[in-house]
């Protein structure tokens, strides 16, 4: 963690996304009116002292609906992660230890989700499920599996087959010793650059979805539905995209920022024990 | 310099000495109008799904009678018609020596087949319509007769628009799969080329029957337009007419565009499903029918544009019933008051609005409008898709307060049926009260020239919209952005036409 914080851009990244992660949590609470108040006295109205960022087309404050939309986005994003990782990573590691039947079948399942479109299968999945975030982002989740799969595997492979874990077997180490002590440190790093990286993919899922309408109960605030309403009124407003548009930008760019410092503070280490 | 090059740039110096001589009267350019809208689910008017679809159906086929600017039927390709006593029978005699775009004439035995084929082709969906005429014969080469099942005065109205376009004969017994995409009809325009879910360019036919009001010689079809960037499509003439919404009215006009607004039989609805609690009890559904803030709907989702009714039909029509101008006026307290009434503290009552997603801004603002008389109301958005509303709505019949709205038909007795009829699509209760059924059936009885048809009309409206628990929100009015160089549109309510307007050469205004 320190070596990420002396990396720059880690640090820049690392600064932005607990920024955004501490508008997210402490958001309603600051926001100056509810997210969801509609004043037809003041509709469509650009910044001013009232509404820094204006009001949307239902005279709803724009800055009080972003910071509401905050934790929405964010949670959707970590929930459609959370689901990969678990779905990705456990049969990733499992699958160089249970035998051939359980690896071949894996293997196959996870080429098959590969072959499947994101937005296609989220949008099909809230068809079948109802429309909600949850039901998309679990679809997503799925979809994003593989990746969590194939590095956990591509990591855990040359360690199962080395000779100090090979020993340590057959000293009689139980399997969850030799995942733990010998595995789990080496897969780790590559699984926490994935998990960053795939943050930044399932943020700009979840806002195209949202862009889309699909997985929004309305009046509830989302990044991506902003988006989609301040496209409709450019005319009145037509700086309204602005905002909403940076924030997932810089946003998903910070997670890949933080992959990215990630992978060489880490890549770094253990360049540096090889040489020694 | 080849031969054929050489030949090129004669004949081009030749074209533009033409068009030098001609652009003196009237532009040898031929009038070419690019026109965005969507392309209709089907050319051919049998398997057409849409009401919306009669605006482009309507370039390539003429019906048999058509809709004046009131919507009136008028002749079409039948000169005039002639009922038999009792209205069980009508004979339509047809103009002399037309032909369809394939040359073949268009005589009573073309009309007969044509009609049958509604009746009969296994995917038709005009099957309905049609069933109140159970046979047409030929009474000699202008003059067909249509028996009816019951006394029906409403056939004139009936076969205006997709019921009553007559398509070829020679091509749909050629090959009836074809036409979806290569219609072959009787219309002011046919078809020169089609690309599906793209464009169809349509050029005029000069045996339309009134190709004198057509100056459009070129009609390109243009769809799928994005909204947010459709006036700016027109500004930079990648288009000359388009739809709008109300809200973007001002935005047209601020890029030195026209707008046209015209009164159509648009008017947007809310079914409730009064099978469904809490909505069984009367008190609740006509609390609702009160909390609805209509003109504010208008005002903040269409920019102000539309009127508010209670019926459905716009103020013009003959239908239009004008006893019923404040039928459900807004009055919140009266709202609380009916729920109390029927036991319903504030907060206690839940319901859901269903609304399809490019409606959600009005779904939220009657949200708070009910919120306010004390009904916590959670929105469900149906997913786009082509039977999703279908699914949830009309055939699933799961929504409570469904966001609707009817496009209208061209028989007003068409357009009731199906908001309040006991099968009606959009009466989701699925139930009509006797005294509704009776007073539908004396308008059918009824003439339409006879002089008491609008007052008996108007009175089946009336019962129809004291009965229904499904009420009218408001019109919805055709808003059209054009481009300078094009003359104003006719106003029309039941459809675009093209009669009478003219494109000027570019540069130039109307």
């Amino acid at each position: 963690m320190r070596a990420i914080l002396r990396h720059r851009l880690g640090a820049a990244s690392v600064t932005f996304l607990l920024l955004v992660a501490l508008l997210a949590v402490v958001g309603p609470w600051v926001a100056p009116y509810d997210p969801l108040a509609q004043n037809q006295d003041a509709l469509l109205q650009g910044p001013s002292a009232a509404h820094w960022l204006g009001t949307d087309n239902l005279g709803r404050d724009e800055l009080s609906r972003l910071l509401a939309g905050s934790r929405l986005s964010l949670l959707a994003a970590l929930e459609a992660v959370l689901v990969g990782l678990v779905l990705g990573t456990v049969p990733g590691l499992l699958s160089v230890y249970l035998g051939r039947v359980f690896e071949w079948t894996t293997l196959r399942v996870m080429d098959a989700f590969v072959t499947l479109p994101f937005l296609v299968f989220a949008v099909a999945m809230t068809a079948l499920l109802g429309n909600g975030l949850t039901q998309a982002m679990l679809a997503v989740g799925i979809l994003v599996s593989p990746a969590f799969y194939r590095v956990t595997r591509a990591a855990a492979f040359p360690v199962a087959g080395a000779q100090y874990v090979e020993a340590a077997r057959l000293t009689g180490a139980p399997a969850w010793f030799v995942l733990r002590r010998h595995v789990w440190p080496k897969v780790l790093p590559a699984v926490a650059v994935t998990t960053a990286a795939t943050l930044g993919s399932s943020l700009v899922i979840v806002s195209s979805l949202t862009f889309l309408g699909i997985g929004i109960q309305p009046p509830e605030p989302t990044w991506g539905g902003m988006l989609a309403t301040s496209l409709e009124y450019l005319f009145q407003r037509p700086t309204a995209p602005l905002v909403p548009a940076l924030l997932v930008i810089l946003t998903v760019g910070a997670c890949n920022g933080l992959a990215d410092a990630l992978r060489d503070v880490t890549g770094s280490r253990e360049a540096r024990r090889v040489a020694a | 310099m080849s031969r054929l090059a050489r030949t090129f740039a004669l004949l081009t110096a030749l074209v533009a000495v033409l068009a030098g001589c001609a652009g003196v009267n009237a532009g040898a350019a031929p009038q070419t109008l690019k026109w965005g809208f969507n392309l209709p689910t089907s050319w051919d008017p049998v398997t057409s799904s849409t009401g919306n679809d009669i605006n482009t159906i309507s370039l390539v086929y003429a019906s048999l009678t058509q809709l004046d600017e009131k919507g009136t039927a008028g002749p079409g390709l039948a000169e005039s018609w002639e009922y038999e006593a009792g209205g069980t029978a009508v004979t339509f005699a047809l103009r002399p020596g037309l032909t369809f775009t394939d040359g073949t004439p268009v005589d009573a035995e073309a009309v007969r087949q044509s009609l049958l084929r509604g009746k009969t082709q296994e995917n038709s969906l005009l099957k309905d319509q049609l069933s109140t005429i159970t046979d047409a014969t030929v009474v000699d080469p202008t003059h067909v007769r249509l028996q009816l099942a019951a006394p029906d005065y409403q056939i004139p109205n009936l076969l205006a628009g997709k019921t009553g376009a007559i398509v070829s004969p020679k091509a749909f017994t050629e090959n009836a799969a074809a036409i979806p995409t290569a219609p072959v009809g009787a219309g002011p325009f046919m078809f020169e080329s089609f690309v599906p879910e793209s464009e169809a360019v349509l050029v005029k036919n000069p045996g339309y029957w009134n190709a004198d009001a057509i100056d459009v010689e070129r009609l390109e079809l243009t769809a799928g337009t994005d909204p947010t960037s459709v006036i700016a499509a027109v500004q930079s003439g990648a288009l000359d007419v388009a739809t709008i919404t109300g809200r973007q009215v001002e935005q047209a006009k601020a890029a030195g565009l026209e707008v046209d607004v015209v009164d159509s039989f648009t008017v947007t609805q809310v079914d409730v499903h009064a099978g469904l609690a809490p909505l069984t009890d009367r008190r609740v559904v006509d609390a609702l029918k009160y909390a609805v803030d209509r003109q504010a709907i208008i005002d903040v989702t269409n920019g102000g544009v539309g009127n508010v009714t209670y019926q459905p039909f716009p103020q013009g029509y003959v239908a239009y019933n004008p006893e019923l101008d404040q039928a459900f006026a807004y009055d919140p307290g009266k709202a609380r008051a009916l729920l109390a009434e029927a036991g319903y503290a504030p907060g206690s009552l839940d319901l859901t609005v269903t609304v399809n997603s490019v409606s959600q801004a009005t779904a939220e603002l009657v949200q708070q409008q009910l919120q306010a008389v004390g009904v916590n109301a959670t929105i469900k958005v149906v997913p786009p898709g082509s039977s999703t509303w279908q699914q949830e709505v009309y055939l699933g019949r799961k929504a409570q307060f469904a966001l609707d709205g009817t496009v209208g038909r061209e028989s007003p007795v068409q357009n009731l049926t199906v908001v309040y009829g006991p099968q009606g699509l959009m009466n989701t209760s699925k139930e009509s009260s006797p005294e509704f059924l009776a007073a539908l059936d004396e308008v059918r009885r009824t003439p339409l020239d006879d002089p008491r048809y609008p007052a008996v009309l108007q009175n089946a409206v009336k019962l129809g919209v004291e009965m229904s628990p499904s009420f009218s929100l408001g019109t919805s009015p055709r808003i059209a952005v054009r481009n300078p160089r094009v003359s104003a549109l006719p106003h029309f309510l039941s459809q675009y036409r093209w009669e009478g307007v003219t494109v000027a050469a570019p540069g130039s205004r109307a």
